[in-house]
């Protein structure tokens, strides 16, 4: 007996560690192969992203024939949760962890939420419209399920990618935050241009067998990706796992991260920026369609030329970090870029002309491009080493929840123009106030950043320099901030 | 069984590492398990297959 449990044990030593999840050294070289792998969580963001907002939206409507409120409703649901993105940084940054894991936990539980309202998602809404014996259902059942299924891949994804963006920031240094950064946002973009595609070609011949096909494949792909991306990324930190439970309340932590200079002001000029680039999210191929009559595949068009116009923004923003360039200025470059933008958009149906609507497009995607690079590399580089979590919680807190209510806000305003008696004699009037309040937006939050273009913004290196406070997180070990 | 906390067995843990990793385990059989309970329910209610 003992014999058997000699072998058996030995082999289980012999195994080693290179099965183990996670990384049994903090290397100080990340290679780029690392990040890219990394990176693949944002394209299961994406993923998510499209499907809910674009397939999922038209599907339900056309096909299933629930009433269009009732979808922009549940759709609707996962941003809820986005305030508790902050929440849910600052529990990842105080994780106590027996293994010294703090990021890995809470991205696991995420990637587990997200699959769960996946896999159960299509059979909510079959339910929802009544398929087969489901007409003599309570309605709440297909109501309810179809809520739980959108509140689980939405808190999902909130917690995806505020841990996984924090866990981007614990592993590399900071003089290549930007290019990070820049490839945070090139996989989003990707995996939402690739999955749009990918849901186009496989819901083209829709059948109710088919759509849980599609919807439980993005459950699997989701767990893969994710699983791909978080393999062996974060190191087992064997002094915080040690260290005492640090007892940290959210609202010391919080009132801390608002007391450092510049931090709110740099949230509210994320709002506002955030707000006045995404009403033309939804706007442009409407706007497109009835005021320019472009065709529908035209105008699909014009929502790819506002991504490329990203790329190309965050291809220049990263190239500009790299070289020691303030994020505050690149961002504040991309809004004074926004603004023309808008009020071309508007000039081009003055005009009639298709060719001015498709330049300005260009030119706000590039503007959105840079705003949302910069930001997001001002967030990583102010955030203390201890409170990375927080920090981009509370960035994605307040960018998703900025998106959300100005797509809404747009929408209702456009609608309520549309209503107005004498409304419908000129085609552009419905769309002048939203683009010229995004344009009013944008410039806003440039004079909002004004006072923080020549670094007024705590950085971590007066962290190190001037006030060493004791970190909550226990002895850092697996990055040294460069001093 | 060892009471002391430091000891790491041959799988390369210690006591309370193996339970952290149990622990996720316990979790997400738990989860899971829910999933596919309330989408057994929803498939049942749209194609009744007892009965």
């Amino acid at each position: 007996m003992s014999k058997y449990k000699r072998f058996a044990l030995g082999k289980l030593a012999a195994i080693g560690p290179q099965w183990l999840p996670f990384a049994d050294v903090a290397s100080a070289e990340v290679p780029l192969s690392r990040l890219l792998r990394l990176s693949l969580f944002q394209m299961t963001v994406g993923m998510a992203l499209v499907l809910m907002v674009g397939t999922l939206n038209r599907v339900i409507i056309v096909e299933l024939k629930v009433p269009a409120t009732l979808v922009a409703v549940m759709l609707a649901l996962p941003l809820l949760f986005a305030p508790f993105r902050a929440l849910i940084g600052f529990k990842s940054d105080t994780f106590r962890s027996v293994l010294g894991l703090r990021r890995l936990p809470y991205i696991f539980k995420g990637t587990m939420y997200q699959f769960g309202g996946f896999a159960i998602m299509p059979f909510a809404l079959l339910v929802l419209s009544g398929y087969g014996e489901a007409v003599n259902a309570p309605r709440w059942i297909g109501l309810g399920a179809a809520a739980l299924a959108f509140l689980l891949v939405g808190a999902g994804v909130h917690i995806v990618q505020t841990v996984g963006l924090a866990l981007a920031t614990d592993l590399v240094p900071e003089e290549d935050q930007p290019k990070v950064v820049g490839l945070m946002y090139v996989m989003l973009l990707v995996g939402m241009i690739l999955s749009a595609f990918a849901y186009g070609a496989l819901l083209e011949t829709y059948s109710p067998g088919r759509l849980i096909q599609v919807i439980q494949g993005s459950a699997v792909v989701t767990i893969v990706l994710n699983g791909l991306a978080m393999w062996k990324q974060e190191a087992r930190n064997r002094a915080r796992a040690q260290a005492p439970q640090p007892v940290v309340r959210f609202a010391d932590a919080w009132a801390r991260l608002a007391a450092r200079r510049g931090m709110m002001r740099l949230l509210a000029v994320i709002a506002l920026g955030t707000a006045g680039f995404g009403m033309a999210d939804v706007l442009l191929e409407p706007y497109g369609g009835q005021v320019l009559q472009m065709s529908v595949s035209q105008t699909t068009r014009l929502t790819v030329i506002l991504a490329l116009g990203s790329l190309v923004g965050f291809g220049l923003a990263s190239r500009w970090l790299g070289r020691g360039g303030q994020p505050m200025l690149v961002a504040a470059v991309g809004a004074a870029v926004g603004v023309p933008a808008f009020l071309l958009v508007l000039a081009s149906a003055v005009m009639g002309s298709v060719a001015l609507l498709i330049g300005a497009t260009l030119m706000a995607g590039f503007g959105a491009g840079l705003f949302g690079h910069g930001t997001l590399t001002a967030t990583m580089r102010s955030a203390p080493r201890d409170q990375i979590g927080l920090s981009l919680g509370a960035w994605g807190a307040v960018q998703t929840t900025a998106a959300g209510v100005a797509i809404a806000i747009a929408g209702v305003i456009r609608d309520a123009m549309l209503l107005a008696p004498g409304a419908a004699a000129n085609g552009a009037g419905p769309y002048v106030p939203v683009f010229a309040l995004e344009a009013a937006l944008l410039a806003l939050a440039l004079v909002v950043a004004w006072p923080l273009w020549h670094g007024r913004l705590d950085s971590r290196q007066d962290d190190a320099s001037l006030n060493k406070r004791p970190t909550a997180g226990g002895p850092e070990t697996l990055v040294t901030p460069k001093a | 069984m060892s009471n002391d906390p430091d000891k790491v067995w041959p799988t390369g843990l210690t006591l309370r590492e193996a339970e952290e990793v149990h622990s996720y385990l316990i979790d997400g059989t738990r989860v899971f398990g829910v999933i596919a309970l309330i989408a057994h329910v929803l498939v049942a209610v749209s194609t009744p297959w007892l009965g």
